[in-house]
């Protein structure tokens, strides 16, 4: 590739600019829309809130004997403890002397309520009066409407204790309203407060001596206190919303220039006038980026300054009217969005470069707004999964990409720094990778002239299908191998699904043999019977290139093996297992005979993972000669099959040395053998080292072990470390069988190919 | 200054299979002539133009521009050609001037040269009234003049014209015409596919005619005539092309 020339990419990105900037519609998303949509959000709260506050509730009071007078609940139909300002937001209707009304209250209540005369019904039971104004319970029984039925029976009950003579109003009430109705929950809100404030009025006149009573039945009161100062408070909440805000603004800012950017381009016939130009491709992607990136940053920016401004000055009065609960919800602090603009850079970079190969993708505008779904589908989940309160920053989660991020500045936000320093590292280094990967994905986009000039031809799923079968090529292309990826993994996760879960040895040996042959080999032989015309090629079912690649495949898998068991160790600690849940398997495995474990658990699974992952899916994926990124992907799909994170992390790590040897050794039968022992040599150690070292206590010094609840058993450093050494030894054996075709292949080749041509010419 | 050798660009497509869009193609140009290629739509003259444009990459074969390959050195190759298509539009939001100055921005020329250049090309080809007018507002043939100034702005020895008569009015198609013509007189080397007969009698020192991908014919006016007996242009067009068919019918019926 040729160096870049800066003037150029710094002209094109001016140009970008100054067009994006001509573009009203661009200008409206970036510019206008936050300048507006905050305080336009700021206003219609304030004008609901008011909306609110003018509808006033309509309350029902049942009291079934006269209620207390000290002090009165109820003078001239208004409730004496609410301030008169708020006096006609409570229109209530008053009945005294009901009895019985308590019994049938929440039938009563319901229907009340679903007619909608009333919101809320309140029932004071009647009790014998020797117990008046010893029922000091501050907070009002609250029911639903349907739940109420218990608490009426429970008073019922200490109803029927008391003689019907001399009686009076309990001042604890029930209280029905229903929660689904938003006015009923309002008014549940509204009678909750003025009952409490009632109830401590009583108290304290009880404890001012006026009324008789003993003083012993006073409640115990909760205190409630907020220790966070006003500042962290704010923090907090922000630390919550605004990068959530960011990130999707990152995101949609992103989004928008880069369809116009390339599609759109595409789309007016201007893409090739600048290819045909002296810049050079990588020029043009670079210039085009910088410009999403720029205004994916812009948009983020202004949205987030025109919250926190909207925040400042608008909420201020808005808390005032609503009195009092949104004090937290000032500005959020100055340092918060210093972070926040630090930390949104490597994520707008990513998003930029994700947007930009996804609009390269597309041939016009219209295709390329249908693309935002489903990166908002991927990176909606990411941003989520930071919101959980359970979520918290540790390396499990700073190496998820976004996730970490979006947790990372959480913290930041909050002032936790001794906690966030640790994961900074890891979180730049997953959002860098991430950045590259992308970055490297709209490069290739605008190096293939299959992307830029495709004509829109009309499409048949019909022909498409056909072609498969008709124009059967002798291996898969790079689309058929990952489809038969992304089948493996729907046809497992359904099947999976649907499968009833094992019971003892027998069933589980079926169900897993089951899943194994019908749902990994089978998608695969079959899509290579009926699609290539070299399965066998296909499938790499070929001696390898020398037969020492078998030997040596075994011998890395044993020196591979303390250096898998750290890594579990590892993911272990980083993505803690739920040992509860893996106890019925354990148990099923604990007693299972070896010889058959061994033969389900290592032989079955290397047959047929391996005939899929590194036969068709890899001869597909490597058909257009990159075969890095065939290996990567295949070791993806291999990973993501696995369907728990602790074994998917390992397998895609060692799907990767599965690859690499299938491609050196162009053969599946070594893969067989490592991957067989790999698994043989891990159902060995979990099995025997407990005994071994029970009765070698010796082994100490080379098995450690680790304790996560349940002991788990890992090799010392020194193990590991020449075990490590050994197979960079045997790797690099690998790596001078060189996949030069031998002569004996080109022979080969070459006879194909003349047979091929005199097929076709020749008329038969 | 162009060689064109055994061509050839294939294409996967979805209902034909391999979809061959050259095959074979051979042919050379001088500087101080115009290189004719006629041939009907979807006869693989644009193809064959994007690939001389470096804009796509041939399967098989060579085209060298200028002493440079156009696979293996395309900087080179894109200064020194001039690449006007029907698909290579201008800017909606940039003005006359700005465009064309941008991409003479993009060819490295200094700004004073650049400006002066621009002074010349614009007042040559009577576009100073549209010099501040938006790409959006121009008439096809407005367009169409500020395409040719962009490809004429680094002064390239070849230029390649696509269908650049295209959805042009008589008077404007005229002019651009005879602004090729005069290109020509100042030696430049020009390749000038078009599918209209008139356009290439009045215009081409020597054509190729171009069908499914094939040269049929190759050589001058006068050479072609001769060869093959036919005095009008156009109807030694459709004799090329239907002997072609019936030789394509022969070889299926042979095939099958």
């Amino acid at each position: 590739m040729n160096r870049l020339k800066w003037s150029n990419v710094k002209l094109i990105l001016n140009r970008e600019v100054r067009d994006q900037l001509r573009d009203r519609r661009t200008l409206f998303m970036i510019a206008i829309l936050p300048l507006l949509l905050y305080p336009l959000m700021g206003m219609s709260f304030m004008q609901l809130a008011q909306f609110l506050k003018k509808n006033p509730s309509r309350v029902l009071i049942v009291a079934e004997a006269p209620l207390p007078t000290d002090p009165a609940f109820i003078v001239d139909g208004k409730i004496t403890s609410v301030p008169p300002a708020e006096s006609n937001l409570l229109i209530v209707d008053y009945l005294e002397n009901q009895l019985p009304y308590a019994e049938q209250a929440a039938d009563k209540a319901s229907a009340i309520i679903d007619e909608g005369t009333f919101d809320i019904v309140v029932c004071f039971p009647a009790e014998s009066s020797t117990e008046s104004g010893t029922t000091g319970d501050d907070k009002p029984t609250a029911s639903g409407e349907i739940s109420g039925k218990g608490t009426a029976d429970e008073s019922q009950e200490s109803q029927s204790q008391e003689s019907p003579v001399n009686l009076v109003a309990s001042s604890k009430p029930l209280v029905y309203f229903n929660a689904a109705k938003d006015r009923s929950r309002i008014a549940y809100e509204r009678m909750s407060i003025a009952i409490t404030r009632w109830q401590r009025s009583r108290d304290e006149l009880a404890s001012a001596g006026q009324v008789a009573g003993p003083a012993s039945t006073a409640p115990i009161r909760m205190a409630t206190l907020d220790l966070a100062n006003p500042t962290g408070r704010r923090a907090a909440l922000w630390s919550k919303v605004l990068p959530f805000v960011a990130l999707i603004w990152a995101l949609t800012g992103a989004f928008y220039p880069a369809v116009d950017l390339c599609a759109g381009e595409k789309e007016r016939g201007t893409l090739e006038t600048l290819l045909s130009s002296p810049a050079e491709r990588s020029e043009i992607v670079c210039g085009k980026l910088i410009t999403i990136m720029l205004f994916s940053f812009a948009t983020s920016a202004l949205n987030l300054i025109c919250m926190a401004l909207t925040a400042t000055f608008a909420v201020r009065q808005f808390a005032g009217l609503a009195n009092g609960g949104f004090q937290t919800f000032g500005a959020p602090p100055l340092s918060s969005l210093a972070w926040l603009f630090l930390a949104l850079i490597p994520i707008v970079a990513l998003f930029s470069a994700l947007a930009l190969a996804l609009a390269t993708m597309a041939r016009s505008t219209k295709e390329g707004q249908y693309y935002l779904m489903p990166l908002l589908l991927i990176s909606m989940p990411l941003m989520m999964l930071a919101m959980f309160p359970s979520a918290e920053l540790d390396l499990g989660t700073a190496i998820i990409p976004v996730t970490g991020v979006m947790l990372l500045l959480r913290n930041l936000m909050e002032g936790e720094y001794r906690q966030a320093i640790p994961y900074v590292l890891p979180v730049m280094g997953v959002t860098a990778t991430c950045c590259f990967v992308a970055i490297r994905w709209a490069v290739d986009q605008f190096n293939d002239e299959n992307v830029l000039f495709q004509d829109s031809e009309r499409f048949s799923v019909g022909l498409w299908l056909r072609r498969f079968v008709t124009d059967r090529s002798p291996t898969p292309g790079f689309i058929e191998g990952f489809m038969c990826g992304i089948l493996i993994l729907l046809v497992r996760f359904f099947a999976g699904m649907s499968l009833p879960s094992p019971t003892d040895w027998n069933s589980f040996a079926t169900i897993a043999a089951l899943s194994l042959v019908a749902f990994v080999a089978a998608p695969a032989i079959l899509m290579a019977v009926a699609l290539t015309t070299e399965p066998r090629t296909t499938l790499a079912l070929k001696p390898p290139r020398t037969f020492w690649s078998i030997p040596a495949a075994i011998l890395l898998a044993i020196c591979l093996h303390p250096v898998a068991i750290a890594l579990l160790v590892l993911v272990k600690t980083m993505y803690p297992i739920d040992i509860a849940a893996l106890a019925p398997f354990e148990k099923i495995l604990g007693d299972a005979p070896l010889g058959s474990m061994l033969l389900l658990m290592a032989v079955l699974p290397a047959i047929c993972e391996e005939l899929a992952f590194r036969g068709y899916i890899l001869s597909g994926l490597n058909s257009n000669g990159r075969t890095r990124r065939a290996i990567i992907i295949s070791s993806l799909l291999f990973g993501f099959a696995h369907g728990v994170v602790q074994q998917s992390l390992i397998a895609t790590v060692f799907g990767v040395v599965l690859g690499y040897i299938a491609i050196q050794t162009g053969s599946l039968l070594p893969c067989i053998a490592f991957h067989a022992t790999h698994n043989a040599l891990g159902i060995c150690f979990s099995r025997y080292i407990p005994g071994l070292l029970e009765r070698f206590p010796r082994l100490d010094g080379i098995i450690n072990t680790f304790n996560d609840g349940a002991a788990t058993y890992h090799y010392g450093p020194p193990v590991v470390l020449g075990a490590m050494v050994l197979s960079a030894w045997l790797l690099k054996w690998f790596k001078r069988l060189n996949f030069e075709p031998t002569l004996q292949d080109m022979q080969e080749a070459a006879h194909q190919s003349v047979h091929a041509m005199a097929t076709q010419a020749l008329p038969q | 200054m162009i060689q064109v050798r055994e061509l050839t660009k294939t294409y996967s497509d979805l209902r034909n299979g391999q979809f061959v869009a050259l095959s074979g193609v051979n042919f050379d140009a001088n500087p101080g002539e115009i290189y004719g290629l006629l041939g009907p739509n979807g006869a693989g003259k644009t193809t064959l133009l994007r690939i001389m444009s470096t804009v796509l990459k041939p399967s098989g074969g060579s085209v060298n521009i200028g002493g440079y390959d156009v696979v293996k050195h395309p900087s080179p190759v894109r200064r020194s050609i001039g690449f006007v298509s029907n698909n290579t539009a201008v800017y909606d939001r940039m003005t006359a001037y700005e465009m064309v100055s941008y991409f003479g921005k993009l060819h490295g020329i200094e700004s004073e040269a650049l400006e002066e250049r621009i002074e010349g090309i614009f007042s040559r080809m009577n576009m100073n009234d549209i010099r501040e007018v938006l790409g959006a507002k121009m008439s096809t043939g407005m367009k169409q003049k500020v395409s040719i100034a962009r490809a004429l702005v680094h002064d390239p020895p070849v230029l390649i014209f696509d269908e650049a008569t295209v959805g042009l009015d008589v008077l404007v198609g005229r002019a651009l015409l005879d602004i090729v013509a005069d290109l020509r007189d100042q030696g430049k080397c020009i390749i000038f596919s078009t599918h209209i007969m008139r356009e290439v009698e009045r215009l081409c020192d020597r054509v190729a005619i171009i069908y499914r991908g094939h040269v049929l014919a190759e050589g001058t006016q006068e050479e072609l005539r001769e060869k093959y007996g036919e005095n009008d242009l156009e109807e030694l067009f459709f004799q090329l092309i239907s002997q072609h068919q019936e030789k394509a019918e022969l070889g299926k019926v042979l095939q099958s």
